[in-house]
């Protein structure tokens, strides 16, 4: 569609009644590539324009309405500028399934709704099961809300105070389960070490300071495995030796650490020195490699390879003289490289001769071609002159001058016809006696 | 709304994870943020020198761009700012970049991709020199940020 259409079209997610899919809270990170760039969530109501760029249908509605030029229909792509007329809504389906998938948490979280759901499922939930939405009492009278689960089946309001009967507070019907369970003040518990009665709500901070509480000896990470109740524990600490060596493993554990990570250091040092010792060998080898390639050159000018070689030897060594083994190894592979060098300059001359000969062996064989044409042609010629005398030559005296003048006009005709020197020489063979029999049949059939 | 929730997830990215040489300074709100930068490469106008650039974000963010502009913090101060020398950069701190306006904005920007886009406009520039008419716009200049009508005739830079 294009843009005016798509700016009358109505986004379907952006009721006031919906949740908005944009403020969830997402259990975990999601892909970059499924962020709308604009409003940097995942896509709600993907559109797509014809550059391919996908956006949210309410964020790209709010871009266009701020960047179309006013008198046109264009409107420059958010992420790559392209002039743009058309919007699809048909997005891959696998990008909205994929947008739909990511797992967020129910909007009525801070209610206290722990629930876990693919966002595509958020709607129906927060609707129909979440029990921690709010909703209206069913007394008509009362203008409370209430949540959904604390709703009773015969559509009570639960909003009337009553009195707890052990704490005598006045406690909100909705909220009595829970002041009955964990809140109210006359709830006792005992403590499973000492044995003291408290209030429930309290138990927390006497359990951290009771003096029953059996608990670990203060150097059980040495390896004392005495447990002791805590008020017994001061005569514990002053007999157990670990607890006295306590400062002593600690001092040791630090050293420890700090020498593992000194280590760690020069361990990485190393490394790196031995990265940089193979770099420099790589370099020697290839400096020993252009050497080479020097000499290679000099095969080519040959009057300079006797210099060349004697300057090697004495290069060479300067390099090497530290590594001996290296200095020969290179030297030796230099050797095998000249060897190869020479075996492919021989191979080269030998398919540069190949190449020569047969070239004169075309340009021979064309002008044998065009002399045998040559000849050919002349034999012709002669054949057309020697026709009309052979015939002269078998006929009778009465019929003679009469294919003498033919014989005349044809001849004439070939002259002009025939180039070069059988024009010259048709005429002048006149005279010339009768051919052999076995030459006139065969005139026959070529003519 | 739509900018608040739009830069708390930018904010959230931020704070986790910066590109080398820009650091979040100030987000105590999300209508103004510092951010300090750094240029990289050795180009001796800005060596060895932190930059602090303001963002100001209205609530139509990132349909509109925000206001961004480099402020001085006093050479004595701790965290010494200057105003680097730029010759789109006034000695005020307003900025002069295409980018930064209401039609070059494009709502696909973030803070951090507008941090590297000054960046590499720092680094890229040789020349230490003001805008031509600094003094007298640096003088008399009341206007909001957004409405100087700013020529970007100089696209090499």
């Amino acid at each position: 569609m294009d843009l005016q259409e798509f700016l009358a079209t109505e986004p379907t997610h952006d009721r006031d009644d919906l949740v908005d899919l944009r403020a969830l809270d997402f259990v975990s990170s999601y892909d970059s590539h499924l962020m709308c760039p604009i409003c940097h969530c995942p896509f709600v109501e993907p559109v797509r324009l014809q550059c391919d760029h996908v956006f949210c249908h309410k964020c790209l509605q709010s871009a266009i309405t701020t960047f179309r030029s006013a008198d046109s229909d264009e409107f420059p792509c958010p992420s790559c500028r392209t002039p743009t007329t058309r919007v699809s809504t048909s997005v891959p389906r696998l990008l909205v399934n994929m947008c739909d998938e990511i797992q967020v948490r129910c909007p009525l979280q801070a209610e206290g709704c722990a629930e876990l759901l693919p966002r595509c499922h958020v709607q129906s939930h927060v609707d129909k099961y979440c029990g921690y939405r709010l909703v209206p009492c069913p007394d008509d009278s009362c203008e409370k809300k209430i949540r959904k689960r604390d709703l009773q089946s015969d559509e009570r309001c639960l909003h009337g105070y009553f009195l707890c009967s052990r704490c005598e507070e006045d406690v909100m019907e909705k909220d009595f389960e829970e002041h009955d369970k964990e809140l109210c003040s006359s709830l006792e518990t005992t403590c499973v070490d000492c044995g003291t009665t408290l209030p429930q709500r309290e138990l927390k901070k006497h359990v951290d300071a009771c003096p029953d509480v059996v608990s670990p000896c203060a150097a059980s990470k040495y390896g004392c495995q005495v447990k002791i109740r805590r008020a017994d524990s001061g005569t514990h600490e002053q007999t157990c030796p670990l607890i006295s060596l306590g400062p002593y493993f600690e001092a040791q554990n630090t050293r420890l650490n700090s020498l593992e990570l000194t280590m760690r250091h020069l361990q990485q040092r190393n490394e790196i020195f031995e990265d940089g010792m193979s770099n420099i060998r790589n370099t020697l080898l290839e400096s020993a490699r252009a050497g080479r390639s020097n000499r290679r050159r000099s095969v080519t000018e040959p009057d300079r390879t006797q210099s060349q070689n004697e300057d090697d030897p004495t290069e060479t060594p300067n390099v090497f003289s530290s590594n001996a083994t290296t200095y020969l190894l290179s030297l030796h592979e230099s050797l095998r490289e000249e060897v190869s060098q020479m075996s492919h300059a021989l191979t080269d001359l030998d398919a540069r001769a190949s190449m020569t000969i047969m070239n004169e062996c075309l340009r021979i064989k064309e002008d044998m071609a065009h002399t045998n044409a040559a000849v050919n042609s002349v034999r012709m010629q002669v054949q057309w002159l020697m026709n009309p005398r052979l015939h002269n030559g078998a006929r009778t005296g009465v019929i003679r001058t009469n294919t003498a003048s033919t014989a005349e006009a044809r001849s004439q005709l070939t002259s002009t016809s025939a180039p070069g020197p059988s024009s010259a020489a048709g005429p002048s063979l006149g005279p010339l006696r009768p051919r052999r029999p076995s030459d006139t049949g065969r005139e026959g059939t070529k003519l | 709304m739509f900018a608040n929730k739009r830069l708390g997830k930018e904010l959230i990215k931020i704070k986790d994870h910066t590109p080398p040489g820009i650091t979040i300074a100030k987000s105590d709100s999300l209508e103004e943020w510092q951010m300090d930068i750094k240029v990289l490469d050795d180009n001796p106008l800005y060596k060895d020198q932190t930059y602090r650039l303001k963002f100001t974000f209205n609530n139509k963010y990132p349909i509109e761009p925000p206001e961004v502009q480099f402020i001085e913090l006093p050479a004595s101060s701790d965290t010494p700012r200057p105003i680097p020398m730029h010759p789109h950069i006034y000695s005020n701190g307003i900025i002069c970049l295409d980018l930064l306006s209401s039609s070059g904005w494009s709502p696909v920007q973030t803070c951090e991709s507008v941090c590297m886009s000054i960046q590499s406009m720092l680094t890229a520039n040789s020349r230490n020199e003001r805008p031509p008419g600094d003094s007298e716009f640096v003088a008399y200049n009341r206007r909001r940020i957004r409405d100087i009508p700013f020529v970007y005739e100089d696209d090499n830079v």
